[in-house]
């Protein structure tokens, strides 16, 4: 189903030009023509390749949802609003100091953490801040590593470049973490085995990050740095209560800066609007906020049987403590999720000008296509 | 090779046109010889060196042609003879001591300059005729045709310098000064210089000689043309002005310097001996009228054969007119006349042509099979475009720079310089000079881009220039930048030689011209100095390089340095130090057109010791070209360009 035959120059007329690069660093293969420069994307040289895994991998060239679905999970496509899952619930860390370092409850470290100790894992992709707060792609190998990788920057950043960075002939159990566009652009390396990467059956766990949109980090991080000190910060958060806000949190002093997510909404990544996955479909285990109901618990959507087991060992061991969610928590995570399909599709039907061009969702089956025309709220 | 300066008289020895004009300042018995080092002239001043102590002179590279000409001008002055040498380039900048020394005269003794020209521009910049140099500054100019008559004029040269008080310019080619034929010599002078003296000012028998000083100016002014005047009467007679042909030819040549080989070999091989007449002149400015009046007269047609402008043609125009109605009947053919091309070398085949047409006389000097076989033979030459030496640390230098600006993404840009890094306009250096005009000129132009931000510019400026190209013109232009507050980034590509004309020692290389110890002049110290931000790298060092970089550009204000240090790999060649490492490339590893690599190497690189293995596709080090200076190996994507320490 590849495009063959196209490369970095096609990424670029098709993808990066036309506003629709989510950031994912799919694409920064580790050649030297595409480089991750300070969160940007740079073309270094004129590369004539015409069989790039830049272009192959990315996913925003063209993305068959049933055809990863069938490698990832080894059946066709559920187009329910969130995807393939086999249960849902919510968890948190039963470790204190997971639990304060994590965003909200601390599962996914939590279960990265016991991965490694249990030699299921040896090395996590995901994605670091450093000290001025800018988040990189980052390579964990340890639990001190990995509870330095908890907590969002909210700013989307090219993190999938950390697991391209790792050579070839690398036979590390790879655990990557993602948002919905990084877990399709890890979906689409499972479907097309990567030329210089390492083999996706390395590829142990995804676990993906459920996510509304991200902020570009080019336009939001000079924002951000011009209004506090951000080597200070302990913890940017949107807590979905009393209303919706970006908060700032310090080290040094308890005062929390809050700013009207309205304030925040023009820096986010225009991409974003032309995104169908807002729960990571292709994941093991998406994992996001419980919502203001619950402040410091996850929703936990297992998907495959990598995820479920994980899960399994996870209870055996006591590593989460779980909950189940209420019924309305699933109706508003679905409603949510529906909302950005029907979003996305007016978005991508706007830009192209024809219901007929539905750009990188371009095999999306006519009959799931047909559901979400029209049907916008 | 014979040691010009010691073989005896009579001898007859091979000699390049720039070694017979050494031999010639030897033989003049000049004591001091400056020089800044520039092609086609810069093998001049090691000859002389060579045998500098032995024949008691003072030679030294100086730090440019207008000091290396006042370093000659100050022995003049002393009574002792001063030679100077230098290219076209180095004309224009000595040319503001010139029009003033020419106003003040020169000294007791004769002061002379070898220019030598570049037409085509072979090993120059630019394409210049510095024979209106001399016809602008007022200067006596002499055009030898072959190394024997080279060495004769230089000679020669100092008598008129001295019988008319003013410098004398001998005006060679880059074909004089290369091409090697065999050279009589003469004997050698007295090896003693007289006592210099610099004449008391209180002299009041001689003050004109004891102060040199110009103005007013209308009464020095006026005794300069008196003195072009006296050597136009010493150049009517002169030997090196020859008439070969018939008493009364069809068509007279008038022709100069190297163009007259062209002209006999053109004429004999036209077998027009009889009919035409070939005016060679040796002395061309100013014109010995009465001369060519003379041969004028006695021919109907006139073709004017010099290279780049029509110098000599003009005059003689000039001179056809003042002569009329005698001249009336004459026809002039030359530049004017679209025969000879004004610009780049001439050749005997261009003046056969122009001899063809002008006669109306058939010629083919191949039968067209011949001419076809060798248009078809040309073709398996291979193409084999500019580039830098393997080992160059100025590629290492343009990588750097390649990916900094790239990676900044602000449209920085470089403003070039003249030296082998010249080549940055062009592929060898990735295309990143987008200026290049004289020595200096980088920094100049840079200072005064950055100055645009108040206009809304607001591209990264860098500017590039040599170690030598520092101190001979860049320094003035570094304190503006500094002076003014100018935002750019000069990158001082510091290779321990004056490379491109041969590895001369500058005031940063701790050497002389004569090889003995010198103090070395910091160039890191000097801009510290001047007040510049500096920093120094290794190129060969290409990650920290490319953060220097990227750092010194988004450094807002102020004036920066990077010098870029990294030995010439020809100097280490010539200093016999060993290559630093073995190369391989590991062919299991390279991905030579696959993606991930796109024979980075080999298609953008483009170090010649890389070429592509055509049955694999795969590169190879081409082990007889390959420096193992290492550098591929840290730009291979795929770790398979191997480097072991040798």
């Amino acid at each position: 189903m590849s495009d063959t035959g196209k490369g970095v120059k096609e990424l670029f007329e098709e993808v990066i030009n036309q506003g629709l690069c989510t950031g994912c660093g799919a694409c920064i293969t580790g050649c030297p023509y595409l480089v991750d420069h300070e969160g940007r994307i740079v073309l270094m040289d004129k590369c004539t390749g015409a069989d790039g895994d830049c272009y192959k991998h990315c996913p925003r060239t063209f993305l068959d949802r049933d055809a990863i679905s069938r490698t990832v999970f080894g059946r066709s496509y559920d187009d329910g609003e969130i995807g393939q899952f086999s249960e849902i619930f919510m968890a948190r860390s039963n470790d204190p100091e997971i639990r304060g370092k994590g965003q909200d409850g601390g599962t996914v470290t939590g279960l990265l953490i016991m991965a490694m100790e249990e030699g299921l894992i040896d090395v996590v992709a995901c994605t670091r801040m450093n000290k001025e707060k800018v988040p990189r792609g980052y390579l964990a190998r340890s639990r001190s590593e990995l509870l330095h990788c908890a907590g969002s920057s909210y700013e989307a950043c090219l993190a999938l470049q950390a697991y391209r960075s790792l050579p070839k002939d690398d036979l590390e159990k790879i655990a990557i973490v993602g948002r919905g566009c990084q877990i399709e652009a890890v979906g689409k390396i499972k479907q097309i085995p990567p030329q210089n990467s390492p083999a996706p059956k390395n590829i142990k766990l995804s676990l993906g990050l459920i996510c509304g949109w991200a902020l570009s980090q080019s336009a939001f991080h000079p924002y951000l740095k011009g209004i506090c000190e951000l080597s200070n910060v302990s913890k940017f958060d949107i807590p979905h209560t009393p209303h919706y806000s970006f908060d700032i949190h310090f080290n040094n002093h308890p005062d929390t800066m809050s700013l009207r997510l309205d304030r925040i909404k023009p820096f986010i990544n225009p991409a974003c609007w032309f995104c169908w996955d807002m729960t990571a479909e292709f994941s093991d285990i998406s994992v996001g906020s419980a919502g203001a109901e619950f402040p410091g618990w996850n929703t936990v959507i297992v998907r495959s049987t990598v995820g479920s087991e994980l899960v399994l060992l996870a209870n055996r061991k006591g590593i989460l403590e779980s909950r189940s969610l209420p019924n309305h928590r699933l109706e508003n995570l679905k409603k949510a999720a529906l909302k950005r399909k029907n979003a996305a599709y007016e978005n991508i039907v706007k830009k192209t000008g024809n219901d007929e061009d539905l750009l990188y969702l371009k095999t999306l089956p006519g009959a799931i296509a047909e559901r979400y025309s029209g049907n916008n709220e | 090779m014979a040691s010009i300066g010691l073989e005896k008289s009579g001898a007859e020895v091979l000699l390049m046109g720039n070694e017979a004009v050494a031999r010639g300042v030897i033989e003049a018995g000049v004591g001091v010889a400056s020089a800044y080092p520039g092609s086609p002239t810069s093998e001049v001043i090691p000859a002389i060196a060579e045998v500098a102590k032995e024949r008691n002179i003072y030679v030294e590279w100086s730090t440019n042609e207008k000091v290396a000409l006042e370093v000659a001008a100050g022995a003049s002055f002393a009574g002792i003879r001063g030679f100077s040498v230098m290219k076209q380039n180095g004309a224009n900048v000595a040319a503001d001591f010139l029009v003033n020394l020419n106003m003040t005269g020169i000294g007791s003794a004769g002061l002379v300059i070898f220019i030598s020209d570049d037409p085509g521009g072979g090993t120059s910049n630019n394409e210049e005729d510095s024979r209106t140099v001399a016809k602008w500054l007022d200067n006596p100019l002499m055009e030898p045709s072959s190394a024997q008559e080279a060495k004769e004029m230089i000679k020669w040269a100092y008598e008129v310098s001295e019988a008319v008080n003013l410098v004398t310019f001998v005006r060679g080619v880059g074909r004089i000064s290369y091409t090697r034929s065999n050279v009589v010599l003469n004997e050698l002078p007295d090896k003693n210089k007289p006592k210099p003296f610099f004449p008391d000012i209180w002299d009041m028998n001689n003050p004109r000689k004891s102060r040199f000083a110009s103005g007013p100016f209308p009464i020095f002014h006026k005794p300069l043309h008196e003195k072009l005047e006296k050597a136009r009467t010493i150049f009517e007679t002169s030997s090196f002005n020859r008439y070969m042909g018939p008493e009364k030819p069809k068509l007279l040549i008038i022709t100069c310097g190297a163009c007259t080989s062209y002209c006999i070999e053109a004429v004999e091989e036209l077998k027009l001996k009889e009919e035409i007449g070939i005016l060679k002149l040796g002395t061309t400015w100013p014109l010995p009228e009465k001369l060519v009046a003379h041969h004028l007269i006695s021919a109907k047609k006139i073709l004017f054969v010099e290279e780049m402008d029509p110098f000599v043609e003009q005059s003689v125009m000039e001179l056809a007119a003042s002569l009329l109605p005698a001249t009336a009947k004459l026809s002039f053919f030359g530049a004017r006349s679209g025969h000879i091309t004004p610009y780049n070398e001439l050749s005997t085949d261009i003046v056969i042509d122009a001899l063809s047409d002008i006669l109306n006389v058939a010629y083919r000097g191949r039968d067209i099979a011949y001419e076809n076989l060798s248009r078809e033979a040309a073709k398996l030459v291979p193409h084999r475009p500019i580039n830098l030496c393997p080992g160059c640390p100025h590629r290492a230098t343009f990588w750097a720079l390649k990916q900094a600006i790239t990676l900044d993404g602000r449209n920085g840009f470089l403003c070039g310089d003249v030296g082998c890094y010249s080549m940055g306009f062009s592929e060898p250096g990735y295309f990143q000079s987008r200026t290049m005009h004289a020595m200096g000129s980088g920094a100049g132009v840079a200072s005064g881009l950055g100055k645009l931000k108040q206009f809304g510019f607001d591209q990264p400026v860098l500017a590039i220039c040599g170690d030598s190209t520092f101190f001979h013109a860049a320094m003035p232009a570094l304190v503006n930048g500094v002076y003014n507050n100018s935002d750019f980034t000069l990158l001082i590509v510091d290779n321990s030689a004056t490379a491109m004309t041969g590895f001369q020692p500058h005031p940063g290389t701790g050497q002389l011209a004569t090889g003995d110890p010198a103090t070395v002049v910091s160039i890191e110290a000097v801009c510290k100095a001047m007040g510049a931000f500096v920093e120094v790298c290794d190129p060969f060092d290409l990650n920290k390089t490319t953060d220097a970089l990227l750092k010194m550009m988004k450094k807002e204000g102020g004036t920066k340095v990077i010098v870029m240090r990294h030995m010439c790999q020809l100097v280490k060649d010539k200093r016999r130090i060993p290559r630093e490492y073995r190369m391989h490339v590991d062919p299991s590893r390279c991905l030579a057109d696959n993606c991930g690599c796109n024979r980075l190497c080999t298609r953008l690189f483009g170090c010649s010791g890389l070429i592509v293995n055509n049955e694999t596709g795969k590169a190879v080090i081409d082990e007889a070209l390959c420096a193992g200076c290492g550098l591929c190996s840290s730009i291979c994507p795929a770790n398979a360009i191997i480097k072991e320490a040798n």
